[in-house]
Order: C-alpha cells, then sequence, then structure tokens
C-alpha cells in the first residue's frame, strides 16, 4: 500500500514515512517499558466463542478469543463479535483454555489434531491481539493429544494435566472377573518457564470388594491443590464393568463419589477417599471442579449424581467431610440437578451453572451460600438452547464475577453478579452465530 | 498412442489343397480382448502387390488371387495399426488378424464417431465417466492408484507410502460414497489384501471411472461414483512378467498368463508379489522429537515402522467362446499381506510395533454369453465366495520419537502410552468374514437399438471378531453381524437418429438387512445363563436416474445424466460400535443425494501429423441426510454413548476438463484440472441466523488439481527396431485447510511434484526396461490430515512379454 502512493507523489511519501515511523516508536515503548500503562491497568476480559462444526453447539468448529477492557466488557451499550474480530485459538477442537489471575496470560493446551497436546502461552493485547510467548512445549507423550488440565491457584506457577490409560479387564486365567483397571498419569506443567516439570504413572486400586462388584476409574480431571500445599486431589469419572460379562454396564448403582489424593509435589502416594454423601463423578467438564475455600476447605461439585448434583466438602485432612451436606436439588427445588460449571467467588459464595431434569439441557445460573447450604437462581433471561454443558470460564475481579451467557445460535450478554449483594448487571452484548456458543470470559 | 509392443503374430499355416498357382487369404479381425473388429482396413503389400480390403460385419476379411512368396499385412482402424508377416507356400492361408493395443468391449456397430477406442465409446455413453488406459502404465513403475491419481476428478488419498491405507476421493466424495469393482465385482469381497495396488497395471485392461451416477451392472448402494478396474480379458495365449526394484527397498514382482486350446479350454493364472522397507524420509512440521521437559525439535527422519509385504495369486480354468458360453470359468484366488503401520491419522505421534496381517481365499464362478437362449439376449452370471481372516495386532505400551527410539521421561525411564498400546488400547484382534456375492445380469435387445435390462445383486457378509488380549469372559460376550444387501435394478437404454441420441433410464431398489446377536445373562430359574439377543432392522429404497447422449455433428458430443442416489447405513452405524462409543439408532435412515452432471468431449480430431481431443463437464450433488454422530457432552461417554443420526448436508459444484494433444504418434501430451467445493449447506438456524460454515469449503479435501504429462517416442535410437520413451508428469494440489478454522498453521503447503521416466523396448518387443524418478524435485508431498508422502525415488522395471505359444 506504501508503494501505490510513494511513486506518483514524493510529498506525500515523505509524510506516510513520518507516520509510519513515529507510529512505529510509540509501539516500541508500549512494548518495552509499559509506558501507556495506567496507574491501575484495567483488567482484560477475554472473551472466548466455540464454533460449531456438525451440529448445533457442538462446539467443535475451532475456538477465538477476543479482549477487552472489564469496562467495555460491563457497558451494556458496548458489543463484541469474537467471531468476526476474534483470534483462532489454535486447537483442532475445542480449546481447552485457563488464563493467569491477572488476565495478561492466555493458557492453552490444544485438543486432537496435528499439534494436540501442545501447551502455548500468549499475552493478551486486547482486540484479537494474542502474541505467543515463549516456545511451545508438547505433553503428549506423557499424557496423550486430548489432556484434560487445570492451572492451580498456585500465583500462576503451575499447570497439571491428568490422564488414565484404557481400563482392562483383569480375570483369572479360567475367566473369573478380577478388576478393570488403568495407569494413571499425573503431570505438572511449570507455566512461567514453560517446561514439564515433574510427571508420574501409576494403577490406582480400588477397595477389593468395589473391583470385585466392577468398579473402576474411567478418567481423571479438575486437579485442585489444598490448602497446606502439600496434597494435589484429583476428580474421578467412574464406570462399572459387569463381571458376569466383562462388557461395560450401562446402569449401575454408584459408589460414593471419589477424589485422588497425591503427595505434592512428589506426585506420588496416591489414594482414594470416598463421600457418603454424593453418589456421582467428580471431574467437571473442561475446566475447574473444586475449589479451595477462604475457610481452607476444599468445595467439588458432582456430576450424573443419582442424587442430583451436590457440592461435597474435603477437610483441612484431605478426606471427605461427611457431615457438610449439601444436596442442589433441595437447595433449588428440583431434581437430577448437573452442575455443568461453577466457581468459588469467595467468603462461602459461590456461582453455579446447572440444568435439571425436565429442563432439556437448558442451562441456568444459581447462586451458593456454601455456609448456610443454600441457593438461589440468578434472575436473568433464560430461554431453551442456553447450554453451558462446555462452559470453561468465569473472571472473579474483585466482587464481580463476570460470565458470558449465550444461547446456541442466538445472542447473548455478559453479565457480572456482585458476590456480597448478589446484584446483577447487564454487560456487553455478545453477537452470536448459528450453531456458536461463548463458553467463557478468562 | 499406439505402440507396436505386443507385435509379434503367430504364424500359422494350414496346408490345403494345391488347386493352381494362386492361392487364397482369409481370416477375422479381433481387437485385443478378442472381440471381432468390422470396418478394419487390411492391407497386404510386398515389392509389388499392394492391395486393400476391409473387414465385413463379422470381421471377416479375404484376399484371393495370390501369388507365392513374403508380404506383410498391415491391419489398421482409426490410427491403430499391426504389421504382420505372412508368407503364402503353395497353399491357401487362414490368418487371424489381432489389434492388441486396441480395444472395445462392443463391436464396431455401435461407433458413431471418427475415431473410436473402448475408452472414447464408454466416455461418450452418457455417464459422466473417464477410462484410464493402461497400457503404457503397464511398462512402467506405476502403481495403479497413482494411474487413478491423475486422472480428471479423481484423488486417490493415501497415508503414506505403498500399502498405506487408501481412501478414494470422487469430486469430493469419499469414504462409503464409493465403490471400488474389479470386473464389475466389490474389491472388498477379495479381503482387505486385495487392494487396487496389488493389481499390477499389466494386469488391467483398463479402469472407468465412473463419477456421480453409476451405471446398473455395478449395482452398489454407492453415492458418489464406482471405480470398475477391467481386468485383460484377451483370449491369445500369452506371458506377461514384470520385475521391478528402487527405492526403499521396493520390490514389485508379477506375471499374467493365459492359455487357450482349440477346444476353448483356457487357463488363466496371475500372480503378484509387494515388498518394500518404505522406510522414506520425512521432515515435515509434525515431525519431531520431543525432550522429556516437553520442548520439542524438528528433525529428519526415516519411518522406521511401516514395511509391507503382500503376495497373491490366481487361477481360473474354464472355456471361452464355446457354443454354449462366451465365458466360463471357475477361479481361485488367494492373497496374504502384511502391513505395519507408522502413525495415526496425523503424523505427530509415531507408532512401533502396530501391524495388519490379512489372508483372504476366493472361489469364484462366472458365466456370460451373449445370444443366451435366444438372439438379442445377454445373461452373465458371477457367484463368489471369500473367506477373509485379518489380524490387527498393537501391543507395545511404550511412547516412540520420531527417530525410532523409546521416549524417556524427565526420571530417564520410559513413557507408557496413553491408552496402554500405539493406537488405543492393547489388541490383538482377529476378524474373520465370510462373504457370499451372487450377481446375475440379464439384457435384451427387444428391437433394433432398444435394450432392456435387469442386473440383480445379493451379497450377504458375517463378521465375527475375538481379541486375544481381552479377557476370556470379555470374548465371550462379543457381538456378531450379519448383514445381507439386495439389489435389483432395472434400465432401459436406447438409440435414436441413426445412433446419435442415445438414452439409459434406470431404477434401483435397495433392500437391507442386518442382523446382530449379542450374547447376554439372562436368570432362568434362579440360574444365569447365557442366551443370544437376536436384533435386526430392514431398510427398502427406491432410487433412479438416467443418462444421455447427444452426437451433434461428428466428433462432437454432450452428455447428461442424474440420479437419486442411496447409500444405506452400514451395520455399526445402525447397530452401535461399543468400543468406539457408538450407540444403535434403529431408526437411522439411508443418504440420499441428487446428483447432475453434464458435460461435452470433442474430438479426437485428426489429421496426418496431428490429433487432439477437449472435454470438460461440470457437475451438482445436492446430499441429504448425511449420517453424522451426534454430540452430547453432557451425557457420560463412559456408559451412554452417542449414535449415528440423519443431519448433515451438503451440497458439491464442481468442473473438471481434460486436454489431449498427440503429433505423429510422437508426441503426446494431456493435461487435465479439477476443481470442486464441497459446502456446508445448512444456511439458518431456527432463529434466521446464518451459520458461519455456510458456503465453507469442507477442510481436509484437496480441491483444486492439476496434471500434465508429456510422452515422447524416439524409434530407432540405440538398435534398429527399438522404442525409447521419455516422460514428464507434473502433479499440483492446492493448499488446502485441514480444519474448519481457517488459519495459516492449519494448512498445507501447495504441492508441485515432478516426475520423469523412460522406458525401452528392445527390437524383438519382448523385452522393455524402464526407469522412473518420483518427485525429482524432493518436495514436500502431502495427503489428508497433512500426512507426508514419499520424496524423491528412483525405480527400475523389467517387463517380459511373450505371444507365442
Amino acid at each position: 500500500m506504501k508503494n501505490k502512493f510513494l511513486k506518483p507523489f514524493a510529498f506525500s511519501a515523505i509524510i506516510t514515512a513520518m507516520i509510519f515511523s513515529s507510529c512505529s516508536s510509540d509501539d516500541s515503548t508500549t512494548d518495552n517499558g509499559g509506558g501507556n500503562q495506567e496507574p491501575t491497568a484495567e483488567r482484560y476480559i477475554t472473551v472466548a466463542g466455540a464454533m460449531m462444526q456438525e451440529t448445533d453447539g457442538d462446539g467443535n468448529g475451532g475456538t477465538k478469543v477476543f479482549a477487552v477492557k472489564k469496562s467495555e466488557a460491563l457497558n451494556p451499550e458496548f458489543s463484541i463479535d469474537v467471531y468476526g474480530n476474534g483470534e483462532p485459538v489454535l486447537s483442532n477442537r475445542t480449546a481447552r483454555l485457563q488464563s493467569s489471575e491477572d488476565g495478561n496470560t492466555l493458557f492453552n493446551i490444544a485438543y486432537t489434531g496435528d499439534n494436540g497436546g501442545t501447551f502455548s502461552k500468549y499475552a493478551v493485547k486486547g482486540g484479537a491481539s494474542f502474541p505467543q510467548q515463549d516456545v511451545s512445549v508438547n505433553i503428549s507423550q506423557y499424557a496423550g493429544t486430548s489432556p484434560r488440565w487445570a492451572k492451580l491457584f498456585d500465583g500462576d506457577k503451575t499447570g497439571i494435566a491428568v490422564n488414565v490409560t484404557a481400563p482392562v479387564v483383569n480375570t483369572t486365567e479360567d475367566g473369573v472377573y478380577i478388576n478393570t483397571r488403568g495407569v494413571a498419569t499425573v503431570l505438572a506443567l511449570d507455566l512461567q518457564n514453560v517446561l514439564i516439570s515433574s510427571y508420574k504413572q501409576f494403577e490406582i486400586p480400588l477397595t477389593t470388594a468395589e473391583e470385585a462388584l466392577g468398579h473402576h476409574i474411567f478418567r481423571l480431571d479438575a486437579p485442585v491443590l489444598n490448602k497446606a500445599g502439600n496434597k494435589l486431589l484429583i476428580g474421578l469419572w467412574m464406570r462399572k464393568t459387569n463381571p458376569a460379562t466383562g462388557q461395560v454396564d450401562s446402569n449401575f448403582t454408584r459408589l460414593g463419589s471419589k477424589t485422588l489424593v497425591v503427595d505434592y509435589p512428589a506426585l506420588t502416594n496416591p489414594q482414594v477417599i470416598t463421600s457418603t454423601v454424593g453418589f456421582g463423578d467428580t471431574t467437571g467438564y473442561r475446566s475447574f471442579n473444586s475449589y479451595l475455600g477462604q475457610d481452607g476447605n476444599i468445595y467439588q461439585a458432582t456430576q450424573r449424581d443419582s442424587g442430583g448434583s451436590h457440592i461435597l466438602k474435603i477437610g483441612q485432612n484431605n478426606q471427605y467431610d461427611n457431615s457438610y451436606v449439601f444436596s442442589l436439588d433441595s437447595a433449588l427445588g428440583v431434581t437430577g440437578s448437573y452442575v455443568d460449571s461453577w466457581r468459588y467467588a469467595g467468603d462461602g459464595i459461590a456461582y453455579v451453572m446447572y440444568s435439571h431434569a425436565g429442563a432439556e439441557n437448558q442451562g441456568f445460573i444459581a447462586r451458593l451460600d456454601l455456609n448456610a447450604r443454600t441457593a438461589t437462581q440468578v434472575v436473568l433471561p433464560y430461554e431453551p438452547g442456553l447450554d453451558f454443558g462446555q462452559y470453561q470460564g468465569f473472571v472473579v475481579d474483585g466482587d464481580d464475577v463476570i460470565v458470558a451467557v449465550t444461547p446456541v445460535g442466538k445472542d447473548g450478554n455478559i453479565y457480572s453478579f456482585n458476590r456480597k449483594t448478589g446484584a446483577v448487571t447487564k454487560g456487553a452484548k455478545l453477537i452470536n452465530r448459528a450453531g456458536n456458543h461463548y463458553i467463557g470470559v478468562f | 498412442m499406439y505402440f507396436k509392443r505386443f507385435f509379434l503374430i503367430t504364424l500359422v499355416l494350414i496346408v490345403a489343397q494345391v488347386a493352381n498357382a494362386q492361392y487364397k487369404l482369409s481370416g477375422t479381425v479381433f481387437d485385443g480382448s478378442g472381440n471381432s473388429l468390422n470396418n478394419a482396413e487390411v492391407k497386404l503389400v510386398n515389392s509389388t502387390v499392394s492391395e486393400t480390403t476391409l473387414s465385413n460385419t463379422e470381421g471377416k476379411y479375404h484376399f484371393s488371387n495370390i501369388s507365392n512368396g513374403s508380404y506383410q499385412l498391415i491391419v489398421s482402424i482409426y490410427g491403430y495399426k499391426e504389421f504382420i508377416n505372412i508368407e503364402i507356400a503353395n497353399s491357401d492361408l487362414s490368418q487371424d488378424l489381432v489389434l492388441f493395443s486396441y480395444n472395445t468391449e462392443e463391436s464396431l456397430e455401435d461407433m458413431v464417431i471418427n475415431f473410436v477406442s473402448a475408452k472414447s465409446e464408454i466416455e461418450k455413453s452418457g455417464f459422466a465417466v473417464n477410462v484410464i488406459e493402461t497400457k503404457d502404465a503397464a511398462l512402467r513403475n506405476i502403481q495403479t492408484n497413482e494411474l487413478l491419481d491423475r486422472s480428471v476428478g479423481v484423488r486417490v488419498r493415501q497415508n503414506g507410502g505403498l500399502g498405506s491405507s487408501v481412501n478414494y476421493n470422487l469430486n469430493g466424495l469419499s469414504g462409503n460414497a464409493i465403490k471400488i469393482f474389479v470386473d464389475g465385482i466389490p474389491i472388498s469381497t477379495y479381503g482387505p489384501s486385495f487392494s487396487l495396488n496389488s493389481i499390477p497395471p499389466a494386469l488391467i485392461e483398463r479402469i472407468e471411472v465412473y463419477k456421480g451416477v453409476v451405471p446398473i451392472y455395478l449395482s452398489e448402494d454407492a453415492l458418489g461414483g464406482a471405480i470398475n478396474v477391467v481386468l485383460k480379458n484377451g483370449l491369445r495365449n500369452s506371458l506377461n512378467a514384470s520385475l521391478s526394484y528402487g527405492s526403499f527397498n521396493t520390490t514389485q514382482a508379477n506375471f499374467n498368463g493365459i492359455m487357450r486350446r482349440d477346444s476353448g479350454f483356457t487357463v488363466k493364472a496371475s500372480g503378484f508379489l509387494n515388498n518394500t522397507d518404505n522406510d522414506y524420509e520425512v521432515w515435515g512440521n509434525a515431525v519431531k522429537v520431543t525432550m522429556p521437559n516437553g520442548r520439542e525439535e524438528n528433525v529428519r527422519a526415516k519411518r522406521f515402522n511401516d514395511s509391507y509385504r503382500s503376495i497373491g495369486g490366481q487361477v481360473e480354468a474354464g472355456f471361452t467362446d464355446v457354443s454354449w458360453a462366451d465365458h466360463f470359468f471357475v477361479g481361485f484366488n488367494a492373497s496374504d499381506v502384511y502391513n505395519e503401520i507408522q502413525h495415526g491419522t496425523y503424523m505427530r505421534n509415531p507408532y512401533k510395533g502396530r501391524f495388519v496381517e490379512s489372508e483372504s481365499q476366493v472361489i469364484s464362478l462366472n458365466y456370460k454369453k451373449e445370444d443366451f437362449l435366444v438372439d438379442g439376449l445377454k445373461f452373465g452370471f458371477t457367484a463368489t465366495h471369500s473367506n477373509r481372516a485379518e489380524v490387527v495386532n498393537d501391543t507395545v505400551k511404550w511412547v516412540y520419537n520420531w527417530l525410532g527410539e523409546q521416549s524417556l521421561g524427565l526420571n530417564g525411564e520410559p513413557i507408557l502410552t496413553q491408552q496402554g498400546a500405539q493406537q488405543g488400547a492393547p489388541t490383538i484382534l482377529h476378524s474373520k468374514r465370510k462373504i457370499y456375492s451372487l450377481r446375475a445380469n440379464l439384457a435384451y435387445e427387444f428391437l433394433p437399438n432398444q435394450v432392456i435390462a435387469f442386473n440383480q445383486l445379493y451379497n450377504s457378509f458375517d463378521r465375527k471378531d475375538n481379541d486375544e488380549m481381552k479377557s476370556i469372559l470379555e470374548r465371550n460376550f462379543i457381538d456378531t453381524r450379519k448383514m445381507t444387501k439386495s439389489i435389483s435394478s432395472f434400465a432401459y437404454e436406447a438409440k435414436f437418429f441413426d445412433s446419435k441420441f442415445k438414452t439409459n433410464f434406470f431404477t434401483k431398489i435397495y433392500n437391507q438387512k442386518i442382523e446382530k446377536f449379542k450374547p447376554v445373562l439372562k436368570t432362568e430359574d434362579g440360574q444365569s445363563v447365557r442366551v443370544i439377543e437376536e436384533s435386526k432392522n430392514q431398510f427398502n429404497y427406491v432410487g433412479y436416474g438416467g443418462a444421455f447422449s447427444y452426437l451433434i455433428r461428428p466428433a462432437i458430443i454432450v452428455m447428461a445424466s442424474a440420479e437419486k442416489a442411496i447409500r444405506m447405513p452400514s451395520e455399526s452405524e445402525t447397530f452401535g460400535e461399543v468400543g468406539e462409543n457408538i450407540v444403535e439408532n434403529f431408526g437411522l435412515k439411508a443418504e440420499v443425494s441428487n446428483n447432475f452432471n453434464l458435460g461435452f468431449k470433442i474430438g479426437p480430431y485428426k489429421n496426418t501429423n496431428h490429433s487432439f481431443s477437449f472435454g470438460a463437464s461440470g457437475f451438482f450433488r445436492d446430499t441429504k441426510d448425511k449420517i453424522s454422530k451426534r454430540i452430547n457432552s453432557r451425557l457420560n461417554d463412559a456408559e451412554q454413548v452417542t449414535p449415528f443420526e440423519n443431519l448433515q448436508k451438503t451440497k458439491t459444484i464442481g468442473y473438471e476438463a481434460e486436454f489431449t494433444y498427440i503429433y505423429k504418434e510422437k508426441l503426446n501430451f494431456l493435461i487435465n484440472a479439477t476443481k470442486f467445493n464441497t459446502l456446508f449447506n445448512r444456511q439458518f438456524n431456527p432463529e434466521g441466523k446464518q451459520y458461519d460454515y455456510y458456503n465453507q469449503q469442507v477442510p481436509n479435501e484437496p480441491f483444486f488439481t492439476i496434471n500434465a504429462s508429456v510422452q515422447y517416442m524416439l524409434k530407432d535410437l540405440v538398435q534398429k527396431n527399438s522404442i525409447l520413451n521419455l516422460y514428464y508428469n507434473y502433479g499440483y494440489v492446492e493448499s488446502f485447510y485441514v480444519n474448519w478454522l481457517e488459519v495459516e498453521q492449519y494448512r498445507t503447503l501447495d504441492q508441485n511434484i515432478h516426475d520423469v521416466g523412460l522406458s525401452y523396448v528392445f527390437p524383438n518387443k519382448q523385452f522393455v526396461l524402464s526407469f522412473d524418478a518420483k518427485n525429482i524435485l524432493n518436495n514436500e508431498a502431502y495427503d489428508n490430515f497433512a500426512v507426508q508422502k514419499p520424496g524423491r525415488a528412483f525405480y527400475m522395471k523389467i517387463n517380459y512379454t511373450f505371444n507365442k505359444f
């Protein structure tokens, strides 16, 4: 474009050159010293949208991100079109995103495909600008090309990726069922130096009685660090073999919810703890599912729970506190509640995205008081097609809990909830496309 | 282009009564397939005599009043020529003439164009079809799949080198939508060991590629088209053998012989052997070595788990050209394959020790007769029974890197793979399949140029799996599947206006029955008993279509075809596959596609020195109820799995063109280009918003390709009567995205592949020596999902043909 004007008009060429050079010097000062930074830098909110591939809402067509200032995100007059203006995240299917606590760095592990298992780190510069920082690191030889991972709340130092191999049915030589087991991998990623810092592989036995019935661990996900920082608690997704046929049982009586506890940072000494309150899986889906509360206890949601989702409590002794009973079914007055995604907001307050029996996968948001064990549905324009099944990202900034709410294929909005008062503020408009949905803010 | 390769003809002298000094010469003119040729020019020359005659409708020719002496007979038709030396010695001579390089399945009375071969005859039948002739390829180091790949509108997508899995893409449709046939019999009947690549071009008469609309004698539920490989069917005694060796320790050998007694008793035998290490170098973006801390380094590496070996043979015995059959054969075919697998869909993680062994045995019966029972009635019948066994072996539990070394973890110890073996869970999976296939067709010309045809196909398919790595308990409860399919087709073919206008209307009735036998435990009298639970499902569908061609003026023809095509759901799509998390869906419908093709062909126009032809066609395909898998993230894919559903719609629009030019039968130039766009075809969601991917190209499919080849023939260069052929081939594939997100990182490079080769035909015409250099510039060549194909490679081949028994 420069050439086009240079040749015929020497004068304008000089002007152009001056403009360009002054621009670039501005850029470099911004890059080098952060000269533009205001005294209290406003947090970026990175909005992520998942595109569909074949079916409305499948989210398999890739992920795009776009960053705005918090004030813009909370401005209902402001519009964000992540599909039109955003930057694609390198991932064959929906990216598995996490962000730094200050929102200035975005972390991604590509899911499936040629670069599946590749961890990359991006600086958030506003708009569609996400320059990659440092090199990429590939964890696929330890954790596969579709790893499940979460960032620890340890000041952006560590990410933990987990995996379990396809469970194998073991029998005696004459075909009598013994157990079904896979091999688990737990891997620690140094987010600052972009390196794999340690990993361990081991089998995780259940009790002999549980294993004799065919119960086994099918998947690991959603790791969280305890208050002492010496144990890692990892959610478990259970499955059952029919001991009489060796085939997968599609309908079975669930055991109490379980969590794997390993020493940290050694990642050794695997122990399984079992709740007598919840009977669901504790892995969540594609994002956090367990949080360390300010009271030092860990709060964990359940999925596919026979009694509807519960919030379970794990004490500082790293055992389930079975005296703590918080059933979402009874707190919300529904049946078959199902926590898609949730976030601890501080002071015993949490926001949970859920669905329930009869809602035909429609999603809702509720404000939980973990201490009082109460839940209140947040007043929002709910409608069919609102589905938080793939939701990944909440931002907790000060007293604000920020979420993206879009039904599949329809425009929606960013909302901000005040964790203290419960007040709901409508934020920027999220422009949507057919079959797509927004999967989080970071 | 014509070569005098299959040159020498047996001179058979029949001593007759000597009446006087003037003798008669007579015989029949045949094409290379043994069909008689009418209107062939037969010229008898020596230093003093030059006489010319034409063969009659039965292909017979006749000269009388010939004196003793040596003569040359020159038989020619449409530019094809053969030279035969004869001697008249005190008797009449009966001499049949064979135009080996010229083939047509039909006799010449159908010919309406100036220059016609089987190729152009089929290509001008109204169907969107192109015919690949293999006579040149037979002398070179070209695999059958490469031949197809250079053909207009065809992409052969191969996951690596020789022996790797192959997927055919015809104008944008692939997978189950494309069916492959050998002599009208689905290749799947012969088992996985019998891939198109295990059929050397030397055994192939020609390959017919039908795009979209498929004629009824290839009845299958082929939505996107069909490839029919027609094997050599010559009736003469001959032997052909070849041996080739080249890069990556690749050896390919094959032979093919036929012997016919005067009684009509005929024996055909053929065999092949392919063996390769396939250890070609790869260096693309995905070829990296990961260090224990996760940092990566790009490397150049040789493939280390990709060797391939296949061996097979076929014997057929029967009768040809006898009063009760044109063709009757009982045959046996056996083949055996060992194939190592280097990686999965993507190249990122190489495999070690994953391989597949398979073997198959096929018994076949073939019968064909024209004027069966009554004049004008054609009858054909084929029955095959095949046994197939396959073992997939994958038990290595450690991760390997592209250097072929065990990957070591941070603590220096080997890393366990994610699923317990290289691709998934450890497996030694034995699959046994039994396939019965019956096929019959009847065609009756009830009035001149008016034919009705009926075709019936019946297929039954039994499958039993057994995984050694599974516990005895699990193996007792693996289900078995049975599928039977029958397709009845009716067609009406007619020619009007001096055969200038040809039509073909057809309807196909599809019937499919699938059954599953699942062992379950039932409680009877308080006892657990293993019983077999049976479930089945049946479908009926009707498809129809038509094809038309019109000869506007000599050598200019327009063609159109349209079909409502059906693809029935496969047994795993209906019944589910526990291992792949697919649940059954008994309501699953067939995939329906409306196909339209329109095209024209001009030529070949020819004068003394130049000949050219040009053709182009366009197509449109509208696919509905496309079978795809439902996604639900909230379901427990551990215990509740998702079914297939009829969801998707796609639309494909494409064009293709081909131009050939021949100069003095010396220079042969061909160029073709194909462009198609398979587009996501759902425009609006229920709220009226447009889908992002509406009208976007479906990723992972090359959609624009060009192929060009030049061939030049030099005669008498080194030795007298020798022929030297020089070849150059250029292939271009435009870069394409491998992901719905159209970002540069998910895009392949533009591919420019140059191949050169030469072949030398020795003066005795029995030996041909050839040399080929593939991808001479060592450019990166990619296939689907960015899998790298071999770089520069060299091959030598010797071919021997013997026609005198």
